[in-house]
């Protein structure tokens, strides 16, 4: 620290050091945030010093790194909250049990499921392998600390083209191939090695995310509901036990450093930021929490994710309407010389903290001592809304909870862009074959196999993946739209899981994209035959203090909360990742949404690879001329800002038709149309059953072929329904059903008046399946 | 015996993580599983009412995960343990004819103990084989068709008739089976004659098919061996995954009948039943 004027380090054998806030100018004031590295305003940090001055004194630097972390975007959401309220968090039905570190949901009569996805960013676009894996580490105590066995992992990732030009890399930015080599490795060896099945996610390429790669990581689990524990104390006298690893210098600011933008500094003066993970102490935690908790020994628990203690020791006695006194010198550590706010605030991984009664100490104690991991009592639950903090026998924090916890709330200016001026409508050249687009569609690295990342993840651990991520007959694969597992024992009852963003359609026009991103998550679950139950977000923007980002933000949310209220699909928990730009801009807006659906029956579900020959298929949808943001215009050269809109009475009657027709027994095969429109579903589900189809595009009216092969519009799902069943597939007014052709040959066959695309599916099947392999195989 | 009184030990330590599964396999069947922590056996940090013997079980389980990391090799730390603890019972209970399973980091310590292939002796005192990195250098999470080439020695296949293929999936990064190369032919030739081959990996034919049916490049596509006796069983591919039909990858087009991996469960079961 520079300067004695502003900072008093403090007669104590430790690091301790008195912060003169009283007197100090605005420019001291933020000299201090700088120095500290807490981010705060001026604003914030002058209300720190109003405060402390009302107390008669100045803060020491533990209770500034304090306020830092709490008042962090990361911890408070001080941009986004208004937003959220206002079309988020006020979906609300009787499914709903827990809006914790993770959401809670009923499954069946006994049991409820916990879900929760977030960011994990800019650790890993310093740090790709560290940063993915504790992602990975973060998400899964989140889930258990609700009570919940995880049960399954998802990964949406975001990185810049594979092929970026090494000479135009900025600096300080690492190449997209060497971010997803190191995130699909960091991802594979915790995932794996904790022994949860990752089985969904999705892969997404655009030069926007280039500086400023996206990884976030959802994670489901599953309990009893007798064993869902609150993110709170019971009350005082309760005993806080923190769990699991040590505490280091790893993980330093790591929520100030998520909420910034990334420069070409960020490597050297950030990379202590990343934690380091360990999955052989989180796979016994995992052991060891859930055995107490079912045993009925703990009263609440809470994972330490950003923030570390200072965050956790507020929020869970708060939550229970108490205060904490903490002796930080009882924490673990991992090596000597720890000042007291470094170990107060540092993210180091794989730790919980579980509030017990004082009589159910000794038997929590026992448990993680048969599993080898350590658990300290490090304080108690006091009566009054304070937390007191001492080290080494000396107090060193001493904060009022509601001031420590009562982060700003801000309504920032919000505008779309000014200036910007309005692209114009561009339409690629009819043509009278569309062989070639279609390769290279299938080829295209937001569309192609994804199975050399899938394969490399354990989906099937714990033998309840029904539905898996790849579909078809054996030695072939395709996508598949979700994932279904079975959870329970002695039920057939099944949990649907789906991924779904549409960066594109968001960037075009965020209010629709918002909304057709929910349609995309909803058409993905009804498309194994389960009913969207509810969901989840990442919402990864750029710098909120721009307005026209904040702006993309606002409509996104808009979107995805009309969408998700108007098919009552609560969204009990969620996470906002601001400062997604790097010195080249912003990244796309990219809200990720990740779906749970239930199906009564896993034995009825279906998978996308086309079955028999001569089955017919049906197409169910309005196709539309909604060319924005689709894969095929951005293939092609063109350019249409009509993005596709949400009709929601389609969407609920398409849906009907779906999981009905499929609890029936009558629809086959399944798979929705998205990226790449109609000739991209029919060709995946060729590949996937190694057999041809022969369709005809007639009836979809009167539209330009391109439109009919390549349109994206929501709502739609090809259907391969059993011969001699068609009078069987429900009808339903407010959606359009139609034939298109057959299953059979060894050739995919699309005409309208004339024919539009002939190829081989293997063909179709090299195209799609070498593009990752060839990159970075 | 009967199989209702037939006490399964599906021993783990951290890092051990397909145990529910493996549990689950034998409850389904009527057995008696339980999850046990190598403490247990030993005696260590446990109260004396969590203390167990391994002589009380009739079949030991180790099931598949990534025990203590697999930092140092798969399955190493794991074996050290037993090795240094429980050699003894372990061989006691080898010698008793009791069966052992070992599972994908099951089998990887089966071979770092020396119980697995053991062409002399119950547990040798080094390690005779090595389950070394895969070809591709990466996790194989996929399917996989095993063909059983056993002649009737290996107690864990007696309901698969010989030649029939299994769907059994894999998902490991250290699977590929191999021997001193010097001796590596006239190894597997012996194993071979000892009846001690299990499973080998197949395509749909049924014949030796390189990557990805192989998914590890294993030596001649070996997936499963066990010892002379055929009481001691390892392999890579996962049956407690495929218990049922509907956990099966392909399963939509096929929905009908048993998932393939029971059978490796039942006739364990039914050896117990006829044997001990």
């Amino acid at each position: 620290m520079s300067s004695t004027r502003l900072y008093a380090p403090q007669d104590t054998p430790f690091e301790l050091t008195e912060i003169k806030l009283s007197k100090a100018s605005d420019d001291d004031l933020m000299e201090i945030s700088r120095e500290s590295g807490t981010g705060l305003s001026l604003d914030e940090m002058k209300r720190v010093r109003d405060h402390f001055d009302g107390m008669g004194r100045n803060p020491t630097d533990v209770e500034l790194q304090s306020l830092g972390q709490a008042w962090s975007e990361h911890c408070c959401y001080k941009s986004s909250k208004m937003f959220l309220k206002e079309y988020i968090f006020g979906i609300d039905n009787r499914q709903v049990i827990d809006r914790g570190d993770a959401g809670v949901m009923e499954f069946d009569r006994d049991h409820a499921y916990a879900l929760r996805i977030e960011s994990h960013n800019h650790p890993s676009a310093v740090e790709p392998y560290g940063g993915a894996a504790t992602g990975i580490g973060g998400i899964i105590r989140d889930v258990l600390c609700m009570g919940a066995q995880p049960i399954a992992l998802v990964d949406p990732l975001f990185f810049g083209p594979l092929d970026y030009p090494f000479r135009k890399l900025p600096d300080g930015v690492k190449h997209p191939k060497y971010l997803l080599g190191g995130v699909v490795a960091g991802i594979r060896d915790y995932g794996n090695r904790v022994g949860i099945p990752t089985v969904s996610g999705g892969l997404w390429f655009d030069e926007s995310y280039t500086g400023n790669c996206l990884v976030n990581v959802g994670c489901v689990g599953i309990a009893e509901k007798r064993n869902i524990r609150r993110n709170a104390v019971r009350g005082p006298g309760d005993v806080l036990i923190l769990v699991g690893g040590r505490t280091g210098r790893d993980g330093i600011h790591g929520v100030t450093f998520a909420s910034a933008v990334l420069t070409q500094d960020s490597e050297m003066e950030s990379r202590g930021a990343v934690q380091l993970g360990d999955p052989i102490m989180k796979e016994p935690v995992m052991h060891a929490v859930l055995e107490a908790n079912e045993k009925g020994l703990v009263n609440g628990m809470k994972d330490l994710g950003g923030g570390g203690l200072s965050c956790v020791v507020g929020e869970i006695a708060l939550a229970g309407g108490c205060g904490a006194e903490v002796d930080l010198g009882k924490v673990p550590l991992k090596e000597e010389g720890l000042a007291p706010w470094e170990i107060w605030v540092s993210e180091s991984q794989e730790r919980m903290m579980l509030s017990v009664s004082p009589r159910n100490a000794e038997r929590v104690f026992h448990i993680f001592k048969i599993w080898d991991v350590p658990a300290t009592p490090v304080g108690k639950i006091t009566r009054e809304k304070r937390v007191r903090l001492h080290y080494g026998g000396t107090k060193v924090l001493d904060l009022e909870l509601e001031f420590l916890t009562a982060g700003p709330e801000y309504c920032r200016p919000c505008n779309a862009s000014a200036g910007g001026r309005r692209r114009k409508e561009k339409t690629p050249k009819a043509k009278t074959r569309y062989d070639k687009d279609l390769l290279k569609l299938l080829s295209d690295q937001n569309i192609c196999s994804r199975d050399w990342v899938i394969r490399q993840y354990d989906h099937e651990v714990r033998a309840n993946t029904v539905i898996k991520p790849l579909h078809g007959k054996i030695g072939h694969w395709t996508h598949g739209d979700a994932a279904v597992l079975k959870p329970v024992e002695e039920s057939f009852r099944g949990l649907a899981i789906a991924t779904a963003s549409n960066p594109f359609a968001v960037a075009g026009d965020p209010y629709r994209g918002g909304k057709t991103c929910v349609d995309e998550v909803c058409r993905n679950i009804a498309a194994v035959g389960a009913r969207p139950h509810s969901l989840t977000d990442c919402l990864n923007f750029g710098n909120p203090e721009k307005p026209d980002r904040l702006w993309q933000f606002r409509e996104a949310v808009r979107g995805i909360g009309e969408v998700a209220k108007d098919l009552d699909l609560p969204i009990p928990s969620g996470n906002v990742s601001f400062y997604n730009e790097s010195p080249k801009g912003s990244v796309l807006p990219t809200p990720v949404i990740l779906g749970c659906g239930i199906v009564r029956d896993v034995r009825k579900c279906v998978t996308s690879d086309f079955k028999r020959e001569g089955d017919p298929i049906f197409l169910v949808g309005e196709t539309g001329q909604e060319m924005g943001a689709s894969a095929y215009y951005r293939s092609a050269g063109g350019h249409s800002s009509k993005v596709p809109d949400v009709e929601i009475t389609a969407l609920q009657a398409g849906m009907d038709v779906i999981i009905k027709g499929i609890e029936r027994g009558v629809i086959v095969a399944c798979h929705d149309i998205s990226d790449g429109g109609l000739a991209v579903a029919s060709a995946e589900m060729c590949i996937g059953g190694d057999v041809g189809a022969n369709l005809s595009l007639e009836k979809l009216g009167r539209l330009r072929s391109d439109v009919k092969l390549f349109s994206e519009s929501n709502s739609r799902w090809l259907i391969e329904v059993r011969k001699g069943k068609e009078k069987q597939l429900p009808k339903d007014r407010r959606t359009k059903v139609v034939k298109l052709g057959r299953v059979g040959d060894s050739s995919l066959v699309i005409g309208s008046s004339r024919k539009l695309v002939d190829l081989e599916v293997e063909k179709l099947a090299k195209s799609f399946g070498s593009t990752l392999w060839r990159m970075v195989g | 015996m009967k199989v209702s009184d037939a006490r399964v030990c599906v021993l783990r330590i951290e890092g051990t993580n397909c145990e529910e599964e493996s549990y689950l396999s034998f409850k389904r069947l009527g057995a008696k599983p339980e999850k046990v922590h190598l403490k247990q056996l030993t005696g260590t940090d446990v109260t004396s009412d969590e203390k167990r013997s391994l002589a009380d079980y009739q079949v030991l389980v180790l099931p598949g995960g990534f025990s203590s990391g697999d930092y140092v090799r798969a399955g190493a730390i794991f074996a050290a343990r037993i090795k240094s603890r429980l050699s003894r019972d372990m061989v006691e209970f080898v010698r008793a004819g009791k069966p052992v399973l070992g599972i994908c980091n099951g089998f990887q310590i089966l071979v770092e103990t020396g119980l697995l292939p053991a062409m002399s002796g119950i547990m040798t005192e080094v390690p005779e084989a090595v389950l070394s990195t895969n070809d591709s250098a990466r996790f194989e999470c996929r399917p996989t068709l095993l063909r059983k080439v056993n002649r009737g020695s290996c107690a864990f296949t007696t309901k698969i008739p010989r030649n029939k293929i299994s769907a059994i999936p894999s998902a490991h990064a250290e699977g590929k089976l191999m021997f001193p190369v010097d001796r590596s032919k006239s190894i597997v030739k012996e194993l071979a004659d000892n009846d001690q081959l299990v499973f080998k990996y197949v395509n749909p034919e049924g014949e030796l098919a390189g990557y990805p049916w192989c998914p590890n490049g294993s030596t001649e596509n070996i997936a499963g061996i066990c010892n002379r006796e055929g009481n001691v069983f390892g392999l890579m591919p996962h049956p407690e995954r495929v218990f049922f039909r509907y956990t099966h990858p392909d399963w939509t087009r096929n929905p009908e009948g048993a998932g393939d991996g029971k059978a490796v469960f039942e006739s364990v079961l039914d050896y117990v039943s006829k044997k001990l």
